[in-house]
């Protein structure tokens, strides 16, 4: 059992995602904002850490929660989940995960197959 | 958000809000002032590096031309005669400052302050015109041509700095000129000639003396030269502004254009995000089981949802590449088969849940372009490849290159086929085959315009061989990588 911090501003699918790791028996906490977010990873460091990219208040939050997150801690993994592949202009794919610019574990695209996220999950959570 | 207005109170205590008429907090689609200063800067420090380079093969000149004075029987042969000392003075006052100016250029790169390099780059311009005084002065003042070398820095200045600025500069030649002469009338210089026949001093009886038409005539070209060159440059140079401004604004419509391109996909696809998560977790039990006749409901909101999501890409897509050409795209040399193996990978657990074999032969294989263009291509003949194959078939995928050749790339899936009269077609949008239809609902019908859109703009060969029964197969004939579109 692990604990894992989702931040993501649709609530709708973030509450879907945490039904599914509850259901996996992990120990679950939502935020909907990045900086409520970055505040409670600070009061207790997840074992992981599900992140959405973009957010109303900042179109690139999430890219710049996960470098922010990753001064904090640089072992916590880090999913990010996004509506916006490569295929689009400013769109990413996994050849810009870096460790200054993109400092994050792995990344999903949605609609999240909930199978492949649990594997995923999994995966970041097992010791390396 | 930056600049936008403060709500304030009125009278009443009802707080009063006005829309700007201009977003500030969007960015300058324009762009033109920012590229102004970083143009004006990059130009003026190519410029002054420039200088620098030419300012060397003047000293060399002046070293060679103080080496001859030092032969008489040679000076004397040519009936000339240097005074070594100004020649030798001369370069080396060029080559010292030469040596300053190019290591304060080097620290100011790092610094872009145009103001440190105007006045890096006005410093130059009066040393070489007194140090071109001074060779003036030795080679001759008025008996010979070396007046009209302050034309090169007249001319360069017409052509590389502003009308007014270069007007200075011609006034300073001028002034300095003058100056040299009226010392030599004075006295407090003597006069020499780098030519033997001319060397007598400005006193004496037969001396036409500087102060004559001849030297209202230098002036008169002199300023003349000034005008033409200055008038011409500084049109071509407005012209070329706006050409850059021109450019400068299209770059930043199409990042905006990127950007809302962003926006709008996420916009609408995260709902559907939603829907199809929601639809798993009813499938999936977390909210107890469901009777068998809402789980095929259920399914079918997750089916469309999924499929939804899919077309709002896929059309967003297209028109992304129907917009291509405004905008600029990193062009690279893409492993093609490293990307087909990776793409390949991604299928699998798809064709797999299927029982259809993806058989990949992969050699090799460089081509020249956008890698997502490349990707969007490839992906959509995998995937339907995939979409149209009988379950427990085979898909199979291959590329090779020749030397000095474009790469080939095949995709053939032994599926359903397409009916001969209908493969004209099969690359408009939304067109789908009935049988297709049958087959697949879930597709949008835009993966091969996308596929044609992105084969054009590379101008990639695309072979399509198919029958009912047989399957299909793709063959794509890339272009050297030396040709193309991009």
């Amino acid at each position: 059992m692990a604990y894992l911090l989702i931040i993501d501003d649709d609530e709708d699918f973030a509450e879907a995602v945490a039904t599914v790791c509850r259901g996996e028996g992990h120990e679950v906490a939502l935020e909907y904002d990045t900086h409520l977010g970055e505040m409670r990873f600070a009061q207790r460091t997840p074992d992981a850490v599900i992140l959405d990219v973009m957010f109303p208040e900042n179109p690139s939050g999430g890219f710049e929660l996960a470098r922010s997150l990753r001064k904090r801690s640089a072992q916590v993994p880090i999913l990010l989940l996004t509506a916006v592949n490569q295929q689009f202009p400013l769109g990413f794919s996994q050849k810009d995960i870096d460790p200054q610019w993109l400092p994050i574990t792995d990344f999903m695209e949605k609609p999240v197959d909930f199978d492949t996220l649990k594997k995923k999950i999994a995966t970041l959570l097992s010791p390396s | 958000m930056t600049g936008k207005l403060p709500t304030a109170l009125n009278d009443n205590g009802v707080a009063v809000y006005r829309l700007p008429l201009t977003d500030d907090g969007a960015p300058e689609p324009s762009g033109i002032g920012d590229y102004d200063l970083h143009r004006d800067w990059s130009l003026m420090y190519q410029n002054s590096v420039w200088f620098c380079q030419l300012r060397w093969i003047v000293v060399v000149v002046l070293c060679l031309a103080g080496g001859m004075a030092l032969f008489p029987d040679v000076m004397l042969h040519y009936r000339l005669r240097l005074a070594p000392g100004w020649l030798w003075a001369s370069a080396a006052i060029l080559a010292v400052a030469n040596g300053i100016y190019l290591q304060l250029l080097r620290q100011l790169s790092a610094q872009t302050r145009a103001g440190s390099l105007r006045t890096l780059l006005w410093s130059q311009i009066v040393v070489d015109l007194l140090v071109l005084t001074a060779v003036i002065h030795c080679l001759g003042s008025w008996d010979t041509y070396a007046p009209f070398a302050y034309l090169f820095h007249i001319i360069l200045a017409c052509i590389f700095f502003s009308r007014w600025t270069s007007l200075v500069v011609t006034a300073i030649s001028v002034l300095l000129y003058f100056g040299l002469l009226w010392g030599e009338r004075a006295g407090v210089l003597v006069h020499q000639s780098a030519f033997r026949d001319m060397a007598a001093p400005l006193a004496a009886a037969h001396d036409p003396g500087p102060w004559n038409w001849q030297l209202v005539f230098l002036l008169s070209i002199w300023i003349t030269i000034w005008y033409l060159v200055s008038r011409i440059a500084s049109q071509l140079r407005a012209r070329e502004y706006q050409l850059a401004a021109t450019n400068a604004r299209l770059e930043a419509s199409s990042q905006e254009r990127a950007r809302h391109m962003l926006q709008t996909t996420h916009q609408l696809k995260a709902p559907f995000a939603a829907i199809h998560a929601n639809t798993q977790l009813l499938l999936g039990g977390y909210s107890g089981s469901l009777p068998e006749a809402s789980r095929r409901l259920v399914e079918r909101i997750a089916a469309r949802a999924r499929m939804l999501s899919q077309q709002i890409q896929e059309m967003l897509q297209l028109a992304n590449l129907r917009s291509q050409a405004q905008s600029q795209h990193t062009v690279s040399l893409i492993q093609l088969h490293e990307l087909l193996q990776a793409m390949v990978e991604r299928f699998e657990p798809t064709a797999t849940a299927r029982g259809i074999q993806v058989e990949s032969h992969l050699e090799p294989a460089q081509v020249r372009g956008v890698e997502d263009f490349v990707k969007m291509l490839c992906e959509n003949l995998l995937s339907n490849a995939i979409s149209y194959s009988h379950n427990d078939s085979a898909v199979q995928v291959s590329c090779s290159q020749e030397a000095g050749k474009g790469a080939q790339v095949t995709v053939r899936d032994s599926g359903i086929g397409i009916p001969s009269d209908k493969l004209p077609r099969i690359f408009d949008d939304y067109f789908r085959t009935s049988e297709a239809t049958l087959h697949n609902r879930a597709s949008s019908g835009l993966g091969l315009a996308i596929v044609r859109h992105v084969a054009r703009n590379m101008r990639i060969n695309v072979l399509v061989e198919s029958a009912p029964g047989w399957g299909t197969r793709f063959s794509l004939d890339f272009p050297p990588n030396n040709g193309g579109a991009y």
